[in-house]
């Protein structure tokens, strides 16, 4: 997705030191080059803009917070940032859980709509379809290992018990199908 | 660990769901294995790339100024950035030490009056580059005068740590004298700290140190006395 203007071109670690020097312009391009990812993984995952929204806010202070732990040579930045905002969804999903258990347990049943509106699920299912066209190049079942892994946070060996095979299996698959996302997704980006 | 062991895990490990202590072993058969390392990066891309082309949304032109706005405020409520200071075992204190002993030795053989010391501190190109990278707060120095009819000259400069390492160095400088000299840094509270003594070579010229843990910005005074404990010289270090 192109943005208007000349995209920073600061090599990660460099943009992370200017971040934590507090230079608005590093924050700047943090967040165009973010911003948009996180968001749309908040859709996917919390399913409405508004915590979609919030997710984007707690990632970045997340990111502030934490930037100097971050280590190019441990990993690019963008999986940093992206692993940062998914396990801020995982924890805000929980934690919904949790207050749904104990709110349905404290109270009478009440006709309380927390389901998304028909624009915030018309917006979820096409990004569920655009993760569902990326994901065409893979097998089912690469498909399927790779969802539970990225989505919901499952190490190979959960995806192997859930997905009822060895948990080698588990990994090939995970491996196969990021090497064959980024096979296809380069070809798309180029274009 | 074995590349075929690091490539099993490096799946989990692009997303995130490896343990701390298998991370951290990973990453150190990464950090010599360029083999190893490209197929990180191979998969590294793919998350990137899944993730722009999955779940990439413009998200409402309006939360960008409010993110940028939040850290605004993080920023302001965050104590300052400080300085790089190096850890401990990185300092070469010989080389510090080398430092304080030509910046001491600048005023007691160059003559600079302690009234000077604040043009000494402008002149002197690489103090500032000095206590960015010890990171504290200030030098203080003194020129130590004699207080007997004893020949003496001395200086004295005292480096203020706020990281826990402040330093004393004290020189002097008494041709004819025989035997050591006792020094002591003195606080207006009465606290006091004694330096080990001062041995003189052939020269009559002789320093001592001292590197504390503890907050030595209340002592201000410096007194060089002989083994009987008669004053020999002493100075004022300037006000900061």
């Amino acid at each position: 997705m192109r943005r208007a203007g000349k995209a920073d071109d600061r090599p990660d670690g460099e943009l992370v030191r200017a971040f934590l020097r507090r230079d608005p312009s590093a924050a700047e391009a943090l967040y165009d080059r973010f911003a948009p990812r996180v968001f749309g993984l908040g859709m996917v995952m919390l399913g409405n803009a508004s915590q979609a929204e919030d997710l984007v806010q707690d990632t970045f202070v997340k990111v502030w917070r934490k930037a100097s732990t971050f280590d190019s040579a441990r990993g690019s930045l963008d999986t940093w940032v992206l692993l940062v905002a998914r396990s801020l969804a995982i924890d805000l999903i929980r934690r919904r859980v949790l207050e749904t258990r104990i709110l349905a347990s404290q109270q009478e049943p009440t006709e309380v709509s927390v389901a998304p509106g028909p624009e915030e699920l018309a917006e979820t299912r096409d990004l569920t379809d655009r993760a569902r066209q990326a994901m065409n190049a893979l097998t089912p079942g690469q498909r399927a290992a790779l969802e539970l892994a990225y989505f919901q946070g499952k190490t190979s060996t959960e995806v192997a018990e859930l997905e009822g095979i060895p948990v080698g299996t588990a990994k090939t698959r995970i491996r196969t199908a990021l090497v064959k996302l980024r096979e296809a997704l380069e070809v798309h980006h180029e274009l | 660990m074995s590349c075929d062991e690091v490539r099993e895990q490096l799946p989990d490990y692009s997303l995130g769901t490896l343990s701390d202590i298998e991370s951290a072993a990973l990453r150190r058969h990464l950090r010599g294995c360029a083999g190893c390392r490209a197929e990180a990066q191979k998969l590294d891309e793919g998350v990137a790339l899944f993730a722009s082309a999955a779940h990439a949304m413009e998200p409402p032109p309006e939360l960008k100024s409010k993110v940028l706005g939040v850290l605004e405020e993080e920023w302001q409520e965050a104590p300052p950035a400080k300085p790089r200071v190096h850890r401990l075992g990185m300092i070469s204190w010989p080389a510090v030490a080398a430092v304080l002993v030509l910046l001491a030795g600048a005023l007691v053989w160059g003559g600079v009056a302690q009234s000077d010391a604040g043009r000494f501190r402008a002149d002197v190109s690489s103090y500032q580059q000095f206590l960015h990278a010890l990171g504290g707060k200030d030098v203080r120095v003194a020129t130590l005068s004699a207080r007997s009819p004893q020949v003496i000259q001395g200086s004295a400069v005292l480096y203020d740590s706020d990281r826990g390492q402040s330093w004393a160095l004290v020189m002097a400088h008494a041709p004819g004298y025989s035997g050591s000299l006792n020094v002591v840094l003195s606080a207006a509270n009465g606290r006091t700290i004694s330096l080990h003594p001062i041995e003189l070579d052939a020269n009559g010229e002789g320093s001592t140190w001292l590197v504390t843990a503890a907050d030595i910005s209340s002592f201000r005074v410096v007194r060089l006395t002989d083994a009987t404990g008669r004053l020999l010289a002493a100075g004022t270090v300037s006000e900061r």
